[in-house]
């Protein structure tokens, strides 16, 4: 009903590796885009720069994260510390009187270049032995950082971003900043969509699955798993970048530690591996669910009227969060992603295949 | 016609009735400061004490008048230490009417900067975050107030001054410290000051979380240095007791920075901590007027905002000096500037702030518009195994030296 599929007909190659194969995808797709692009206007200004903006820039972090994890099968644990290299090398760019446009580009290039480098390691080792490589990757960054006070900016490690502006435009208010990141997410999930439909992503799944068998059907494994690496730093980097320039304003070590990475893994294994919507939802809950919890439980005990210590307010959240998790991934293991496909599908017939039981 | 009369007449009445009722409530409105801190993860070890001390003093200014009779009010929230959660929780209450915030914690601190000092917010970050926004001129919004560490290492090195006799020129000092941000920060004021006064400096670091020392101490050992100034925290003063005790250096040759509090006393173990020594600016224990005070007005009758081991903890007395210096700024602010009270008047309200010590709580402190940090003084005190014993007044020494690094740091900070 709500997915019609009657009509859809695909007679040629073309055809059936559209983007979208089923109209209502598209126009969902279509419908939530025009909201984003209104949201501006709709919400207030506190979900639009504290929960929004930050959601749109992680789900395009988590996005580059899915490529090289979810599509090209490397685990990977040193996720953020490939975001630092692109936030501080962005940051170093401008304010050496580089145009935001471009150091932004060399922020991602920069990322991935030393992304890359780890990936020569990701030829040699496989499965833990590649995710104690990335996460010793982790490791070196953040030595680096805290001990070269020239990167970090000075003793205290905090390093202050110019003002954002692009297209000769300086950027300072909310909207502005909530459409740049909007404009960076929209990029990189037109990407991944497309992905999915060429040669590179099916060459990517064929060594996710074995790589010596995609060996014998003649993808070169070596060169797809440094282009995954390469990629995914790419959008690393610039989602690094834009998430100091946009939402912190200054950047500082502890933005790009080693929880961050694990969170970041988190995103997209509750999202689901390989799940470009999965992807939002995983981001959504891993970013926003702790402090809406929060929200709810002080509103919760305010409301009721409960003496409780400050202490155990905060701890209630965290578990309600961690039971949230395991739920979900006790439901499905395949994540959030799955999740909203299993509705999908049964809404596809629903209700006409009801008429047949 | 009589009847219109009396309509008119009540709603009038009404309608002063509301004005007058708004009116009132805009009198009554709260002085709200917004307590942003990690409860759940790296800083549990403080923000409990801290947020206790700030809910009793609330409630007992309230219970006394107010503020120049205005209640305060104190809202507590979780931030996890991420920074992300502690900017969402800035912009929570940006929009419930705070403009007073405390983060506690220096990532989180460090991201709300920005922020605070774009909306002409004030931002209190006494012990965390960047030392150099103790610059007034550059930091408006913030007010660090008490002894950066840069203040609290020269303090520390002078205390050393004076225990040799005055001349440093003989003399060989160690600094064992956690191995990133908060540790290397007095590195170069330490530099500077070996090369001013003459001594030798020894280095050693410590990896986070400084449970593993044991490097560091064996150096030591050979090094014989005369003191070791420790930039430790909790459980890396325990750890760091034991290889004293192992490598036969004398406790009462070790300087903490001011992170030691009676819960690593208990476990160094009150006998074995005897000697030990403390930079701090804020004096410790119970004999304290205010904390006497809110041990029998509150605590006495079970009437706490919290348990009462909370309150034998030196970080409720730091919780209490933060707050005190917060509310009398508050006082001074709508004493000159009436109410209600603005982002503004709060900040002038500090930096009229003059030799204020909360009745023998903390260092004296004089906030200016240009110092607001309050003047840096700290004090060194020992363990006596039952008790701190203060062995100097307060006071704050190389001043000269320490403001020249806070300048060259801060100049760093604008950008366009």
């Amino acid at each position: 009903m709500f997915y019609r599929l009657s009509g859809v007909y695909h007679s040629s190659l073309i055809s059936d590796s559209r983007m979208f194969k089923v109209p209502a995808d598209r126009n969902l797709a279509v419908f939530l885009l025009l909201i984003g692009l209104a949201a501006p206007f709709i919400l207030p200004s506190l979900y639009l720069n504290s929960y929004i903006l930050p959601w749109l820039i992680w789900t395009a972090a988590a996005l580059g994260l899915n490529l090289v994890t979810g599509w090209a099968g490397q685990l990977h644990l040193g996720y953020a510390a490939v975001m630092a290299v692109g936030a501080y090398s962005a940051i170093h760019a401008v304010r050496l009187g580089v145009p935001w446009e471009i150091a932004l580009i060399i922020g991602g290039l920069a990322a991935s270049v030393i992304g890359s480098l780890f990936a020569f390691a990701a030829l040699r080792v496989k499965g833990l032995y590649l995710a104690l490589t990335t996460l010793a990757m982790q490791f070196v960054m953040d030595w680096v950082l805290t001990h070269s006070p020239t990167i970090s900016g000075g003793s205290h490690a905090s390093l202050q971003a110019p003002t954002l502006a692009l297209l000769g435009q300086q950027i300072t208010s909310d909207a502005g900043y909530y459409y740049v990141a909007l404009g960076w997410c929209v990029l990189v999930t037109i990407f991944m969509l497309n992905l999915k439909r060429t040669g590179l992503g099916r060459a990517l799944v064929a060594v996710r699955e074995k790589d010596f068998a995609a060996a014998i059907l003649g993808v070169n494994s070596f060169y797809y798993k440094i282009l995954a690496f390469a990629a995914s730093s790419f959008i690393a980097g610039v989602s690094g970048a834009l998430l100091v320039a946009t939402f912190y304003f200054l950047a500082a070590p502890e933005q790009f530690s080693v929880n961050v990475s694990i969170q970041v893994l988190a995103m997209v294994i509750v999202g689901g591996l390989g799940s470009i919507i999965g992807s939002y939802f995983g981001v959504a809950l891993i970013l926003l669910v702790p402090g809406l919890v929060n929200g709810l439980v002080v509103t919760a005990s305010e409301e009721l009227g409960m003496q409780v210590n400050v202490e155990t307010l905060a701890h209630i959240p965290n578990a309600v969060y961690g039971a949230l998790i395991v739920i979900i991934l006790m439901i499905e293991p395949l994540g959030l992603g799955k999740l909203y496909g299993n509705i999908r599908d049964y809404l596809m017939t629903w209700p006409f295949d009801q008429l047949r039981k | 016609m009589k009847t219109k009369r009396k309509v008119w007449t009540i709603a009038i009445a009404a309608a002063l009735a509301t004005s007058g009722a708004i009116a009132s409530a805009q009198e009554n409105e709260p002085i709200k400061f917004g307590l942003c801190f990690d409860l759940s993860k790296s800083y549990t070890f403080i923000s409990p004490q801290v947020a206790q001390a700030a809910q009793d003093l609330a409630m007992y200014t309230n219970e006394n008048g107010g503020i120049e009779g205005h209640p305060v009010e104190i809202i507590v929230r979780d931030h996890g230490n991420e920074p992300q959660r502690g900017v969402e929780c800035y912009e929570q209450l940006k929009r419930e009417g705070v403009f007073i915030y405390n983060f506690l914690s220096t990532p989180v601190t460090n991201a709300a900067l920005p922020r605070a000092m774009k909306d002409g917010n004030i931002l209190m970050q006494s012990f965390v975050g960047r030392g150099d926004a103790v610059d007034g001129e550059v930091f408006g919004w913030v007010f660090p107030v008490g002894p950066t560490y840069w203040q609290q290492a020269a303090n520390d090195v002078a205390f050393i001054k004076g225990q040799m006799g005055g001349d440093l020129s003989d003399a060989k000092i160690g600094f064992i410290y956690l191995d990133y941000p908060f540790g290397q920060e007095p590195i170069e004021i330490l530099k500077t000051l070996a090369e001013k006064e003459g001594f030798q400096l020894e280095l050693y670091p410590v990896p986070l979380p400084g449970s593993d020392q044991s490097g560091a101490w064996s150096k030591i050992r050979r090094d014989k240095p005369d003191y070791v100034i420790s930039w430790l925290l909790a459980g890396g003063h325990v750890v760091a007791s034991k290889e004293m005790r192992r490598n036969g250096f004398p406790i009462d040759r070790y300087l903490s920075v001011n992170w030691m509090n009676e819960v690593d006393i208990n476990n160094i173990g009150a006998e074995e901590a005897k000697g030990v020594l403390r930079g701090t600016n804020v004096a410790g224990g119970q004999d304290v007027p205010i904390v006497k005070t809110m041990l029998d007005t509150y605590y006495a009758n079970g009437k706490g905002s919290g348990p009462e081991s909370l309150v034998r903890d030196v970080y409720y007395n730091l919780g209490l000096a933060v707050y005190t210096t917060g509310f009398e700024a508050a006082r001074l602010a709508i004493q000159e500037n009436g109410w209600p009270l603005t982002p503004e008047s709060m900040k002038s309200g500090y930096e009229a702030i003059e030799n204020f010590d909360a009745n023998g709580l903390m260092a004296p402190v004089t906030v200016t518009p240009q110092d607001h940090g309050g003047g840096g003084k700290t004090r060194i005190e020992q363990w006596d195994g039952a008790n701190w014993v203060p062995l100097t007044d307060w006071s704050a020494d190389y001043i000269d030296v320490v403001w020249e690094v806070i300048k060259e740091s801060s100049a760093k900070f604008t950008v366009e």
